[in-house]
C-alpha cells in the first residue's frame, strides 16, 4: 500500500481485483499524483432514507414478534419496513452495540454473516457480503449513502457504532432505495427521534489494553412536541501490542484516535407536519502500522461531516417527504510522517429528495420518489470537477391476504456519463403456517463508477459502465415466541466488474475496465434463541455463511473459475449471553475460514482460517437507574491471526468499562 | 505447508551440498564456494506494504528454488520489496525498498552477515566503486529535493555520507572511479544523468539526457542509456530514445530517436549487441548503429506483463509478473526465438542477477 514500495510511479499496488481500500487509494493517489492534474467527479448515488429496524423474522404486522425488541421508537424509514420485507434484515440493537468494540468492524464481524477485510487493528478495513467487494456493500446514514465517492465504498473502521441507537444489516440487493453499491447488501445506521416524554444521559467509558480508551456520552431529551439528541464519542489507541507468540515484534506506528459529534432534533409542528434534522462530524487521525519494523511511517486523517434536514407531511391518504442533505468527505494522506508532504482529496455532496406515499386502499400502497444528487470534488490529483445525477422510482406493495404480499419497483436512473440504468425489484413473503413463511426476491442492482475510475489523471476511463447485478433468493424463516430461524439461499451475477488492469505487454499504466464477470452463490444461517430458567436468562445468537464467489481468470492460456480473494468460503459467528439479576455476561465467538489473497488462488497466498473468541461480565449496580461496571477479555484463546496477508493482530487482552444510564 | 515446503527445499539444498561434495568426477569446480555459485538470482518484489518479497535462485543446471534468503537464514525475510541485488566481491546486497534496509548475505552461501537499517530512504539500486558501495534514494515520497546517494562504507557496512542528487534516481552503474546515476525520476519523470565522483563523493555533472532513463549498460568505453520517454498521461508524452555516453569524455556522442510514442522498456547487451524490448517484442541491432531496427525478432507471446529482462550467454530472460499479485513466472528464449524453459518463482520478479 506505501507508494515507496511502488516500482517507480507505477505499481498500484493490490489495486487488482478492485479490492479497494483506502491505503490503495492512497497508492494510488500517490502513484499518480505526479502525472498533473485532471477532474475526477462522480457522483454519489445514495439513495433513501432508511432507518430500519426489521428483524430477523419480519415483523408483520399484527404479529407479535419477540425476538426483535424493538424499542418504541418512531420509525422514519418505512420504506425499508414496507420494501424490504422480501429480505432477510438483521438488526443490531443498542444493547448489542454497547456489548461490542466500538467500531463497525468489529460489530459486524461478531454479530453478522458479513466477512471483514481488517488490515490490522483499527487500520482500513472493508466488507464482503455474499461474496462481493467492498464497493459492493452501501452504507446508509439515516436514509443516505454515505459510501465513499472516491472508493464507492467505506472504511468500516471510520464508523463508530455508539453515535447509533440501532445498526440494520440487510442483506442483499437494494439499490433502487438506497442506490449505487447496494448489491451484496446494506448496513443502516439509525438516529431514531423519539416522541415521548423522556429525559435520559447514558455515559459510557473503557479503558483497555495498549493504551486503549473509548468515550461516550449521550444526551436524549424528548416530549410530544420535541425530540433532541446529542452524542460525542472519542476513541483511540496506541496500539502498539506485542505480537503473540515467541518474537519480540510490536505493532509499530498503529496509533489512532477518533471524534465524532451527533445532533439530532425534530418537531411536530403540528399534527400533519413533522421537521427532523440530523448532523455528524467526524474527525479521525490513524497512523498505519507497519508491516516490516523499518518501513516508512504513514498516517491518515478523515474529516467528514454529514448534515440531513427532512419535512415530513401527512395528509390523508398521502405522506410526503422531502428530505434536503450535504454530506462531505475528505482525507489527507501523509506517506512519512516526518515529513509535512500529503495528498488529500474532498467530495461534498447535495442531495434533494421528494418520497410521496400514497395508500391507495389499506392493501396496497405505492411510493414515488424522485432524487437528485450533485457533487463536486477536487485534490491532489483532482481539478473541480462536478456531476449530477438524478433518478425516479416507483415502488408498489400489495397486501394481497394476511399471509400473503409481495412489492414491485422499478427505478430509472438518469446520469451525465455512465449511462442510464434501469433497475427493478420483484419480492413475495407466504406463511404458510403460523411458524414458518418463505420469502422470495429477484432484483436488478448496480454500482457506478467512482471518481477515480472515471476520471483519475492519466488512469482514469470515461467510457466505463456501471456494474450491474441480476440476483435472487429464497428465505426460508421459522419463528415461535422465543426462537428464530432463517435459511436463504442466493445466487447473484454480476456483470461488467470494475477492475484496475495492467496495460498489455506489462509497464506501467494502469486503467479501470468493465473486465469481468463474478458469480457467487451461497447460504446464510441466521438463528436467535432466548429461554429463562427462573430467573436464569440465556440467548443464543448464530449465523454462519457459505460463500461461492468466482471470477474467471486466465492462467497460462487456460480459463478458470477462481475464488474472489478475501472471500472465505465459511464463516461462522455465535454468541451466547447469560442473565442473573444483576449480573450479565456473555461470550461472543468468530470462525472465519481461509481466504485466498491472490486472483489465481496460490496456495502460497492462502491465509490461514482463525477462531477468535471474546468473554464479558458486568454487574449493575443500580437501582432506579442502570450502573454497570464491567469486565471483557478479548481474543480470550490468544489466537495468532493475521486476517489480511502481513497484518497482524493483538492477543488477549482487556478492558473494563463503566455504563451509567440516569 | 510452509513447514513442509522448507523441509523439502532443505532436503535439496543438503542434497545439492552432499552431491557437489561428492562429484570428484564432473567438471564442476573441486570445491564449491557455496550453494549459489554460478547461476543467478531473480528478485521477487512480492506485494506492496507486505513482507512476501522474496529472492529465487537458478542454478546453472537450471533447477529452481525460491524463497532462498528465508531458506538458508530461517528467522529472516528478504522483506518489504526487495527492489534489486548488487553483488560485489564475495558479498550480494539485497537493496529492500519498502523496509528501508539492505540485506547483505555471502553470495555463495546466502549467510546472512549484516542487515543495514540506517541511513537509507526508499533504497533502489547500488554500485560499488573505490572500495565504496553507493546506494540512489528517492528519500521522501513528497519531497523532490531530498533525494539523494547513500555511501556505504563496505567494512564497517555503515553509511558514511549522503550525496544529494536530482530527484528519482534509480539505475546507478561504475566505470573506473566514476558513477553514473540515472535519473529515471522517482515518483515524478525525470531526464538526466548525474555523474559522481567516487574519490571526492561529490557530483562532478549532470547532464540532460532524455526522459525517463530507466537502463544503464557499459560496454566496451560507452555507456548506453534507454529512455523510455514520457507516458501518454504525463503533461506532454514524449517518445523513447538510446543515448550513447563517451565514458572517457563523459559527452554524448549520439542519440536514437524512437517513432512518435513509442516507449521501449528494457535494455542489455550481449556480443556487441543491443537487445530493447516495445511491449513483450524483442529488438535486436548492433551497438554501432545509428538508427533503429524496423522489426522485431520475436515477440515473448508467453510473457503476461514483462517486469524483468536480460540477454547473457545468448540466452534471452524474461520476468513475468503476471497479475502483480500471484507467483510470477520466468522465461528463457533463444536469441532468435526459441522458448527453452520456464520457471515459476516468487511475486513479481523484476530483475536477473547472474553470480558467476
Amino acid at each position: 500500500m506505501l507508494v515507496v514500495s511502488c516500482k517507480a510511479t507505477v505499481r498500484p499496488c493490490d489495486w487488482e481485483g478492485k479490492q479497494q481500500d483506502v491505503s490503495q487509494e492512497t497508492c494510488l493517489y500517490n502513484k499518480y499524483r505526479t502525472l498533473g492534474k485532471k477532474g475526477v467527479e462522480i457522483m454519489t448515488l445514495k439513495k433513501c432514507f432508511v432507518f430500519c429496524f426489521l428483524v430477523l423474522c419480519q415483523i408483520i404486522s399484527a404479529q407479535q414478534d419477540s425476538i426483535t425488541k424493538l424499542k418504541e421508537v418512531i420509525v422514519s424509514d418505512i420504506n425499508l419496513k414496507k420494501y424490504a420485507a422480501s429480505q432477510s434484515v438483521q438488526v443490531l440493537n443498542d444493547s448489542v452495540i454497547s456489548k461490542n468494540q466500538s467500531s463497525l468492524t468489529s460489530l459486524l464481524n461478531y454479530n453478522t454473516v458479513i466477512y471483514l477485510k481488517e488490515n490490522g487493528l483499527g487500520m482500513t478495513s472493508t466488507p464482503s457480503f455474499r461474496g462481493t467487494t467492498g464497493s459492493q456493500t452501501a452504507v446508509i446514514w439515516n436514509g443516505i449513502n454515505i459510501n465513499s465517492q472516491f472508493l464507492g465504498q467505506t472504511d468500516f473502521n471510520t464508523i463508530g457504532t455508539r453515535d447509533f441507537n440501532s445498526i440494520a444489516v440487510k442483506a442483499g440487493g437494494g439499490s433502487i432505495l438506497y442506490g449505487s453499491g447496494a448489491i451484496g447488501g446494506s448496513i443502516h445506521l439509525n438516529n431514531d427521534l423519539s416522541f415521548k416524554n423522556n429525559f435520559s444521559n447514558q455515559v459510557f467509558f473503557s479503558a483497555g489494553s495498549y493504551d486503549t480508551y473509548s468515550a461516550n456520552y449521550r444526551l436524549a431529551a424528548s416530549s410530544e412536541k420535541y425530540s433532541f439528541q446529542a452524542n460525542i464519542s472519542r476513541n483511540s489507541s496506541e496500539n502498539d501490542f506485542k505480537y503473540p507468540g515467541n518474537t519480540n515484534q510490536k505493532n509499530i506506528n498503529g496509533e489512532y484516535y477518533n471524534t465524532s459529534l451527533n445532533t439530532n432534533f425534530g418537531y411536530k409542528i403540528n399534527s400533519n407536519n413533522t421537521l427532523k434534522i440530523y448532523s455528524q462530524f467526524y474527525d479521525s487521525e490513524r497512523h498505519f502500522s507497519l508491516t516490516s519494523p523499518t518501513a516508512s511511517k504513514t498516517k491518515y486523517n478523515d474529516f467528514n461531516t454529514r448534515s440531513l434536514l427532512e419535512w415530513e407531511n401527512v395528509s390523508n391518504r398521502f405522506t410526503s417527504k422531502v428530505k434536503a442533505a450535504y454530506i462531505s468527505e475528505s482525507y489527507k494522506y501523509f506517506p512519512s510522517i516526518t515529513s509535512d508532504f500529503f495528498t488529500f482529496g474532498k467530495v461534498e455532496t447535495a442531495i434533494i429528495k421528494y418520497d410521496l406515499a400514497f395508500d391507495v386502499s389499506d392493501k396496497i400502497k405505492l411510493n414515488s420518489i424522485i432524487d437528485y444528487n450533485r457533487n463536486k470534488g477536487y485534490g491532489s490529483s483532482i481539478d473541480n470537477v462536478k456531476r449530477e445525477i438524478g433518478s425516479a422510482s416507483l415502488l408498489l406493495r400489495h397486501l394481497v391476504t394476511d399471509k400473503w404480499d409481495y412489492t414491485a419497483s422499478i427505478r430509472q436512473e438518469l446520469t451525465d456519463n455512465y449511462g442510464n440504468p434501469f433497475l427493478f425489484s420483484l419480492g413475495t413473503r407466504y406463511q404458510f403456517a403460523d411458524f414458518y413463511r418463505v420469502k422470495l426476491n429477484a432484483s436488478k442492482n448496480y454500482r457506478m463508477p467512482t471518481y477515480n475510475d472515471l476520471f483519475w489523471e492519466g488512469s482514469g476511463n470515461p467510457n466505463l459502465k456501471p456494474e450491474t447485478s441480476y440476483q435472487a433468493e429464497i428465505g426460508n424463516e421459522f419463528f415461535t415466541k422465543n426462537f428464530s430461524l432463517s435459511v436463504t439461499g442466493y445466487y447473484n451475477s454480476i456483470k461488467d466488474l470494475l477492475r484496475w488492469v495492467p496495460s498489455e505487454g506489462g509497464g506501467d499504466t494502469w486503467s479501470p475496465e468493465n473486465t469481468s464477470k463474478v458469480r457467487a452463490y451461497g447460504a446464510e444461517v441466521l438463528l436467535e434463541w432466548k429461554t429463562k430458567i427462573d430467573n436464569h436468562h440465556f440467548t443464543i445468537n448464530g449465523t454462519y455463511a457459505y460463500t461461492v464467489s468466482e471470477s474467471k481468470q486466465l492462467i497460462k492460456g487456460e480459463v478458470l473459475y477462481k475464488q474472489l480473494v478475501y472471500v472465505p468460503y465459511h464463516k461462522l459467528t455465535g454468541a451466547v449471553s447469560y442473565n442473573w439479576k444483576k449480573i450479565s455476561s456473555y461470550l461472543q465467538y468468530l470462525y472465519n475460514g481461509e481466504v485466498y489473497s491472490t486472483p489465481f488462488n496460490s496456495i502460497s497466498g492462502k491465509i490461514k482460517d482463525y477462531n477468535v473468541g471474546n468473554f464479558g461480565v458486568d454487574y449493575d449496580f443500580g437501582t432506579k437507574n442502570s450502573y454497570k461496571l464491567g469486565f471483557q477479555v478479548l481474543n480470550i484463546l490468544n489466537e495468532n491471526y493475521q486476517p489480511v496477508i502481513s497484518r497482524q493482530m493483538p492477543g488477549r487482552n482487556y478492558t473494563i468499562y463503566i455504563n451509567l444510564n440516569f | 505447508m510452509k513447514k513442509l515446503n522448507k523441509l523439502f527445499l532443505a532436503v535439496i539444498v543438503s542434497s545439492a551440498f552432499f552431491a557437489s561434495c561428492s562429484s570428484d568426477d564432473d567438471n564442476t569446480p573441486a570445491v564449491a564456494r557455496g550453494n549459489y555459485d554460478g547461476g543467478l538470482f531473480i528478485v521477487n518484489e512480492g506485494n506492496n506494504g507486505t513482507t512476501n518479497g522474496t529472492i529465487s535462485f537458478l542454478s546453472s543446471d537450471l533447477k529452481i528454488e525460491n524463497n532462498v534468503f528465508t531458506l538458508v537464514n530461517s528467522d529472516k525475510i528478504s522483506g518489504d520489496t526487495p527492489q534489486s541485488i548488487g553483488i560485489n566481491g564475495d558479498f550480494a546486497y539485497i537493496i529492500t525498498n519498502g523496509s528501508n534496509k539492505i540485506e547483505l548475505v555471502n553470495r555463495f552461501t546466502f549467510k546472512s552477515i549484516a542487515t543495514i537499517t540506517t541511513g537509507l530512504n526508499n533504497p533502489r539500486f547500488i554500485a560499488f566503486a573505490n572500495g565504496k558501495g553507493y546506494v540512489t534514494n528517492w528519500g521522501e515520497p513528497g519531497s523532490p529535493t531530498d533525494d539523494y546517494v547513500a555511501v556505504l562504507d563496505l567494512t564497517t557496512n555503515t553509511v558514511t555520507s549522503k550525496i544529494p542528487v536530482a530527484e528519482g534516481p534509480e539505475k546507478i552503474i561504475q566505470n573506473d572511479a566514476k558513477l553514473y546515476v540515472a535519473h529515471k525520476g522517482g515518483w515524478n519523470q525525470g531526464n538526466s544523468l548525474t555523474i559522481i565522483s567516487a574519490v571526492t563523493n561529490t557530483v562532478t555533472s549532470n547532464l540532460t539526457v532524455g526522459d525517463v532513463p530507466s537502463s544503464l549498460v557499459k560496454d566496451n568505453g560507452t555507456l548506453y542509456i534507454l529512455c523510455d520517454g514520457k507516458p501518454y498521461y504525463a503533461d506532454v508524452e514524449t517518445a523513447g530514445k538510446i543515448v550513447k555516453l563517451n565514458l572517457s569524455t563523459n559527452t554524448i556522442t549520439s542519440t536514437i530517436n524512437f517513432p512518435e510514442k513509442t516507449h521501449p522498456g528494457f535494455l542489455d547487451i550481449e556480443n556487441s549487441k543491443l537487445y530493447y524490448t516495445i511491449g513483450t517484442d524483442v529488438y535486436s541491432t548492433a551497438v554501432s548503429a545509428t538508427t533503429l531496427p524496423a522489426a522485431s525478432i520475436f515477440k515473448a507471446s508467453k510473457v503476461t506483463n514483462l517486469y524483468g529482462f536480460a540477454v547473457k550467454n545468448n540466452q534471452i530472460y524474461f520476468a513475468d509478473a503476471v497479475n502483480y499479485s500471484d507467483d510470477g513466472d520466468i522465461y528463457i528464449y533463444s536469441l532468435t526465438g526459441t522458448l527453452s524453459n520456464t520457471f515459476g518463482v516468487g511475486i513479481t520478479p523484476n530483475g536477473f542477477y547472474f553470480n558467476n
